[in-house]
């Protein structure tokens, strides 16, 4: 014990020396955590508020013109500008430019030709010895066309939105204006005055509800995915300056003579493995303190971590065991610190990148979802996903915590074979 | 001096993976313990690779070696209680002071408390290091870190010394220090096995010596007797050159 307390003595005083390994553990990862969720905060403010720029020139001063622009305003995630003096030209100029993701042009009398085509509609159904129930407009019984301009860059799912969100509207504005027809006919043909329908709204109702054990649902944010995502990168990271040492204790000759020394060879590197454990979690909660209180100093949201500690403790120390074991399986393999810091950081990226780090899971095509399965730092990343966005408890993590273990018992099994084959 | 040997090596060979000569070729060795025994040899003749066996640091391919009675195998554990080993690399940590350095390495064989602090103050003050003592060694000289290097190896008091090289490249006073402690240090009766590419050193230095070249030994002795044997040499670097030639090696 007394050999292990040493061993971890004599770490934690060369790391606390070690003044680049430090920076690379604790304010790369602070600086990384910060730029990233400032900078996808306006990526995940578009996923998930949808607030896209729309220009409307609305020349039907009518129900339908009124009601489409209405409609527009109401759903959240548009950001409606209404210049009806533009033409076609300058809307499509503006477009163009970028200043707006989509341009709408709704005609001139959009309203008469819509009620004009209901008339001719129910005037259809009757036999014809009724006669001539309304007055029709004369001939304007063309198909109301909605000029719509899209953005190149706007990509399909958004373009899908519009288009449904327009026809919802326009179908509400066509059965109110039904409505209304019917109502007056009523009134000339049976002398039934109708009240009129002050509220016309959907009579469907669709209530949307995020599929989580708990109410209380915390919605994905960048602070909810950078956090955790950096968070880990970073405990990965943990990667290099381990390597390092062990490399450097191997060059140096010292690591031979420890094993002149009475006692398991094993407490080297349990001792590594402690001190970078402790790094590890120190990390953890660094990051997570600043997802908590510092980002919302910049205006992001604050990190909600959830109400399942104990998961949270677990996973952590798993991902913690997975990025310390790694470590010491580069460290024990690579020839020269070159190597290792080649070899760990850009196997760290890569894994980072591929175990959604960068980019979210579900912003992933099919194939890379699939990929992302075999980064550790995926693992990690879901089980972290799992408890602050789904509340789950220590039985949903499970699985992750069980291949994050894994890993890092493969990782030692791995860098203790070597080292024997070394030694002989 | 008892004459009873401390170390016996019998037909001992290593013969590195991918290489097609053996490194250490039936090797047999006796050193006697309270020796100062000089393994002397060209690069590449096998000094380290048989030092290295004898620390339990590479398994051989045959051949045994007994040391203190205890057959070197799997477990070495009782034997590396024994020894100490002062390799030729400087088998320390740079970002540790000189006194960190020490008390690491003597709590790592067991020591704590204030046998240790007195044995670093005394050795420290010893190899005239006391006012460096708290000192980072990456800004040592190369005569202070060797002086400090064998220290470590030196902390629990072993019965057997291994040196390789232990004066290489620095100045002649850190090493006229170095060479008296050892002088010293095996009149109270540590053996030491040590290699050297000085040979007036080792000439002025060892009680007995082995030369060895390819593996095997060539000639063995005590220096007087081995410059008795070779009439035509004056000293030992002479029959060194004589018994392993002039030409470079590797």
């Amino acid at each position: 014990m007394n050999r292990l307390l040493a061993s971890i003595k004599k770490e934690l005083l060369l790391l606390s020396r070690d003044r680049a390994g430090l920076a690379m553990l604790f304010l790369m990862p602070v600086f990384l955590v910060l730029v990233m969720t400032l900078l996808q905060d306006s990526t995940f403010k578009k996923l998930n508020e949808k607030q896209l720029p729309i220009l409307i020139v609305n020349h039907d001063a009518d129900t339908f013109g009124i009601n489409i622009v209405k409609g527009l305003n109401s759903a959240n995630f548009f950001k409606v500008s209404e210049d009806n003096n533009l033409s076609k030209k300058e809307l499509e100029k503006q477009i163009e430019k970028g200043n707006y993701l989509i341009g709408i042009i709704i005609n001139e009398n959009s309203t008469n030709l819509i009620k004009n085509s209901i008339k001719q509609k129910i005037q259809s159904q009757f036999p014809e010895e009724v006669g001539e129930l309304f007055e029709i407009d004369g001939n304007k019984t063309d198909q109301v066309k909605v000029e719509i301009f899209f953005d190149p860059v706007l990509k399909n799912s958004y373009k899908q939105s519009i288009m449904g969100a327009l026809k919802q509207f326009s179908a509400m504005v066509e059965a109110k204006l039904m409505f209304e027809i019917y109502s007056s006919l009523f009134d000339e043909l049976l002398e039934i005055e109708l009240k009129p329908t002050e509220n016309f709204s959907q009579l469907v109702f669709f209530d949307e509800k995020y599929a989580a054990s708990d109410q209380n649902l915390i919605i994905p944010n960048s602070v909810q995915h950078n956090v955790p995502a950096w968070t880990i990168f970073a405990m990965f990271f943990i990667v290099i300056p381990l390597a390092s040492n062990i490399i450097k204790e191997r060059q140096s000759g010292v690591s031979e003579r420890l094993r002149t020394i009475p006692g398991s060879n094993l407490i080297g590197i349990l001792a590594k493995a402690k001190t970078y454990f402790i790094v590890g979690f120190i990390q953890a909660i660094l990051m997570l303190m600043i997802g908590i209180w510092l980002l919302p100093v910049f205006g992001l949201p604050s990190l909600q971590i959830g109400k399942n500690g104990l998961s949270l403790l677990f996973v952590t120390i798993a991902i913690i065991m997975a990025a310390t074991s790694y470590g010491i399986v580069i460290g024990t393999i690579a020839n020269s610190e070159q190597q290792s810091s080649i070899f760990g950081s850009i196997s760290v990226v890569i894994l980072a990148a591929i175990g959604g780090v960068w980019v979210p899971n579900f912003m992933m095509s099919d194939l890379m979802v699939n990929v992302s399965k075999i980064s550790p730092l995926n693992w990690g990343l879901n089980a972290y996903y799992d408890i602050f966005l789904r509340n789950s408890g220590l039985y949903d993590v499970l699985p992750s915590i069980g291949l994050l273990v894994g890993f890092a018992f493969v990782c030692l099994l791995i860098s203790l074979y070597y080292s024997r084959k070394v030694k002989t | 001096m008892s004459q009873e040997p401390i170390i016996k090596i019998s037909q001992l060979v290593k013969k590195y993976k991918g290489s097609s000569v053996n490194a250490v070729d039936s090797l047999d060795l006796t050193i006697n313990e309270g020796d100062i025994f000089g393994l002397l040899g060209p690069n590449g003749a096998g000094k380290t690779t048989t030092i290295s066996m004898l620390c339990s640091l590479m398994s051989p391919n045959s051949g045994s070696i007994i040391i203190n009675g205890i057959e070197l195998n799997g477990n070495n554990n009782e034997l590396k209680k024994i020894i100490g080993v002062v390799p030729q690399e400087i088998a320390l940590y740079e970002n540790l002071t000189a006194k960190e350095n020490l008390k690491f390495f003597g709590e790592m064989y067991g020591l704590s408390g204030k046998s240790l602090n007195d044995k670093i103050e005394f050795y420290l003050n010893k190899f005239s290091l006391k006012e460096k003592s708290d000192k980072l060694i990456n800004t040592f000289s190369g005569g202070m870190k060797r002086r400090l290097n064998l220290i470590a190896g030196l902390l629990h008091s072993p019965r057997i010394l291994f040196l390789d090289e232990p004066t290489v490249g620095i100045d002649v006073q850190s090493k006229n220090v170095i060479i008296e402690y050892l002088k010293e240090l095996n009149k109270e009766g540590t053996t030491i096995v040590y290699t050297s590419h000085l040979m007036e050193e080792a000439e002025n230095f060892c009680t007995n010596i082995s030369i060895i070249d390819f593996g095997k030994e060539i000639a063995k002795g005590t220096p007087k007797e081995l410059i008795k044997e070779n009439t035509d040499c004056n000293n030992l670097k002479e029959i060194f050159l004589k018994l392993t030639g002039r030409s470079v090696r590797e």
